[in-house]
């Protein structure tokens, strides 16, 4: 048995040994350049990763990029199997590596350390403006204007079926869901003033189950509309069992839910895709942050079920639209309080006067807002 | 006589089998294995030679080698494998300390977790205060103690109150994922200047050193599973394991103290799986994650019974299954195989494997043949 093994092994070994002849070094252009991606899970997710690669596709056909050029890792934990992925890409020969998970952002940027040759871009990280590196980069968008016009979706059906209360279905209890949930909430009292809102997590990015009871126990408690942050699409068929209204997150989720899914707010990745890899083969440097809105088209509303949706919602949703894009309207605008934590878990507050506004995402693309305002109820905390 | 109800079929235990004959076999299934595979995805549209091709370049390519800085080194394929290969070979000894006593741990994952988890503790509370000597031997000791209490509370069970272990150990897995979940929401775990759930990453004094590009725990895995085999061959206690397994009466009979057996080798179990974890934080990841143990855990029980509980065929068979884990992510990157329809082929080739051990220790006897040997008899 041994002998046999050591006999298989051997063999293995041997033909192991036969290394492709390493590639000379040449400039890189858009015929030559190799992508590499990274991603947690795989498009199968039909939410983040599925989004990201719609964003992928979009830029190799805006590029003209070959299959070969684009080499995707999906389904990588965010462990060392990271550093070994984006190791696998070096030597492939990708002079780009793009990483959209949060958990890769030490390994990717170790990788950048090491191999300077090569850019690195992490989308929802935080720490490659204070790296020091020059090929390391973070990216992430203002999807906080996105969602404050599907709250206005949402305030607008609230007025007609008469019921202020809304429901939202999310991941976990950190800034980037907190920023998101409260601009869909401040989207729906700029159209409602007496709308109130119940939020419960399910301590999970993708899991249709919880998503799902999540969202029962939601409509149970007398919630009309539900909106969500979280992959899958349970918290929209649940609505559309239930009879209630839903606003959606990632992709348009209307063909699941015809009867109840008004909008969604989605990404466009493709943006920034197209930006960075036209940055490299023209050899400029790419920002080490970079946060995507409303006006360069990475955030925006699907489109609006008009079947469903209340009266006059295209209206107001582009009245807002214009005071996003015009800047004379901001989503966490005073006067506005709110309480939250520090990053130490030390108790947090905020009180905007009249003509203040928190800059969500100015100075660091991954959101920062992180305290809950009047009006919003936490379910289970 | 008459034979009217005699199975189709019969099932009769093989008494001797030479040795020849069960290489014989074990080829058999393999090849069939690699058939079988080679259909699967051949019916999925790709092509079943460039498919192994790249497997095996993927997982060992070059294998060893001097590397652009002149240093000898495992090549990036290989290492990737090793240090699959190193959590692998750790947890399988680990929990065939119990498996030789017929005792079914099947939690390893969660011990693996536990040790992780106790490791971390030190090292984020000591990680930038204490020297390496000193930080490294007591994150060792808490991933050892702890992963081997964690595997000591079934076992105190079992043997006071007579609990199933397998579901005991089972349910602890989950218990100790979840707590991972909470220690993520913990201010003095929880990575700093974000307040995104994960936990912080630990000070490089708290990192393993490498041997040729590979941290250290690689070439410990290997001491060990001598030390294992060594354990169950030669020392009283490890004889006792054996006997405790074979019939728990004949050990009391014999004069053994079968509770203190039990308890003692479920904490060396345990303890062996949280050293497993101990590696991964301190050599691999550098953090802790839910994804630390990556279901190594239930691969390594896998491992274990393939190498028929032996330590030293285990290192030869945990290489096997992480140059087939390696591979499988190979193929999903070079050829665009979906991972489930890569996890399905891992799936088939293990099936294959385990499933001759059944005819190795049994033989199939059909109706008619078996008339023809009564005749004869």
């Amino acid at each position: 048995m041994r002998k046999f093994l050591a006999a298989v092994l051997s063999m293995m070994l041997l033909a192991s040994l036969i290394v492709l002849p390493a590639s000379a070094e040449e400039a890189v252009t858009m015929d030559n350049i190799k992508i590499g991606f990274v991603h947690v899970s795989d498009p199968s997710d039909m939410g983040y990763t599925y989004n990201h690669d719609l964003g992928t596709k979009a830029m190799q056909a805006a590029l003209g990029l070959a299959d070969d050029q684009i080499i995707n890792k999906y389904n990588v934990p965010e462990t060392d199997e990271c550093a070994d992925a984006l190791q696998e890409l070096i030597d492939d020969g990708c002079t780009i590596i793009f990483g959209t998970s949060f958990g890769f952002e030490n390994y990717m940027l170790a990788a950048a350390e090491e191999n300077p040759d090569v850019e690195f871009c992490h989308a929802t990280g935080f720490q490659a403006a204070g790296s020091g590196l020059a090929n390391m980069h973070n990216y992430f968008g203002k999807i906080f204007e996105a969602r404050y016009l599907s709250g206005v979706v949402a305030g607008m059906k609230s007025l007609e079926i008469k019921n202020n209360m809304l429901g939202y279905v999310t991941a976990m209890p950190f800034a980037e869901c907190i920023s998101g949930f409260t601009s869909f909430y401040l989207g729906a009292k700029s159209v409602n003033p007496d709308v109130t809102m119940k939020v419960m997590y399910t301590n999970s990015w993708n899991d249709p189950t919880k998503e799902a009871q999540v969202a029962q126990a939601l409509i149970d408690q007398g919630c009309g509309i539900l909106s969500q942050h979280c992959d899958s699409t349970a918290t929209a068929t649940t609505c559309e069992a239930n009879k209630v209204f839903h606003v959606g997150y990632n992709s348009s989720m209307i063909s699941v839910a015809p009867n109840a899914s008004l909008t969604s707010a989605v990404w466009d990745w493709s943006a920034y895709l197209i930006f960075a890899v036209n940055s490299v083969v023209a050899g400029e440097a790419i920002p080490a942050d970079w946060a995507g809105d409303l006006a360069s088209g990475m955030c925006d509303l699907s489109e609006i079920n008009e079947a469903i949706a209340a009266p006059g919602t295209d209206e107001a949703v582009e009245t807002a639209r214009a005071g996003i894009l015009s800047g004379d309207l901001k989503v966490f605008a005073g006067p506005l309080t709110g309480a939250g934590k520090n990053y130490d878990g030390s108790d947090a507050t905020i009180e905007l006067k009249a003509d203040e506004f928190f800059d969500e995402s100015g100075s660091q693309s991954a959101p920062s807002w992180n305290y809950i305002i009047p009006g919003v109820e936490v379910i289970g905390e | 006589m008459t034979h009217a109800h005699d199975p189709f079929v019969r099932v009769v235990k093989r008494t001797n089998i030479e040795r020849s004959k069960v290489v014989l076999f074990r080829l058999t299934a393999l090849v069939g294995a690699l058939l079988a595979g080679a259909l699967l995805v051949a019916l999925l549209g790709y092509d079943p030679a460039q498919m192994y091709g790249d497997m095996v370049s993927g997982a060992i390519k070059g294998f060893i080698g001097v590397n652009k800085k002149g240093v000898l080194a495992f090549t990036n394929a290989s290492q990737a494998t090793i240090k699959i290969m190193t959590l692998l070979l750790v947890s399988a000894l680990g929990l065939t300390m119990a498996f030789k006593m017929r005792f079914w741990n099947i939690g390893g994952e969660g011990q693996i977790l536990v040790g992780a988890i106790c490791s971390s503790y030190v090292a984020i509370q000591f990680g930038d205060t204490w020297p390496q000597w000193l930080i490294l031997p007591a994150m060792f000791l808490a991933g050892c103690v702890g992963g081997g209490l964690y595997g000591l509370l079934p076992a105190i069970f079992k043997a006071r109150w007579g609990t199933n272990e397998t579901l005991f150990t089972l349910m602890l897995n989950y218990i100790a994922l979840n707590f991972i979940t909470y220690l993520q929401y913990q201010p003095s775990w929880q990575i700093t200047g974000t307040s995104f759930p994960k936990i912080r990453d630990f000070a490089d004094s708290t990192q393993l050193p490498g041997v040729l590009g590979v941290h250290i725990g690689w070439i410990i895995a290997l001491l060990l599973a001598v030390l294992v085999y060594l354990y169950f061959a030669k020392t009283k206690q490890g004889y006792e394991i054996t006997v405790v397994g074979e019939s728990a009466n004949t050990a009391r009979y014999a004069g053994m103290n079968v509770t203190r057996i039990i308890l003692r080798t479920m904490f060396i179990s345990g303890a062996i799986c949280g050293f497993a974890g101990f590696l991964q934080v301190s050599g691999a990841d550098g953090t802790l994650t839910t994804d630390t143990a990556g279901g190594a855990g239930f691969t390594a029980i896998t491992v274990a019974w393939l190498a028929g509980m032996n330590p030293l065929l285990m290192i030869v068979y945990s290489f096997f299954i992480a140059i087939l884990e390696r591979g499988s992510n190979r193929i999903q990157t070079t050829m665009g195989i979906p991972k489930s329809a890569a996890d399905m082929l891992i799936g088939i080739i293990l099936f294959f494997m385990l499933g001759v051990e059944f005819f190795i220790n049994y033989r199939l006897v059909f109706r008619a043949r078996h008339r023809k040997e009564e005749a004869a008899a």
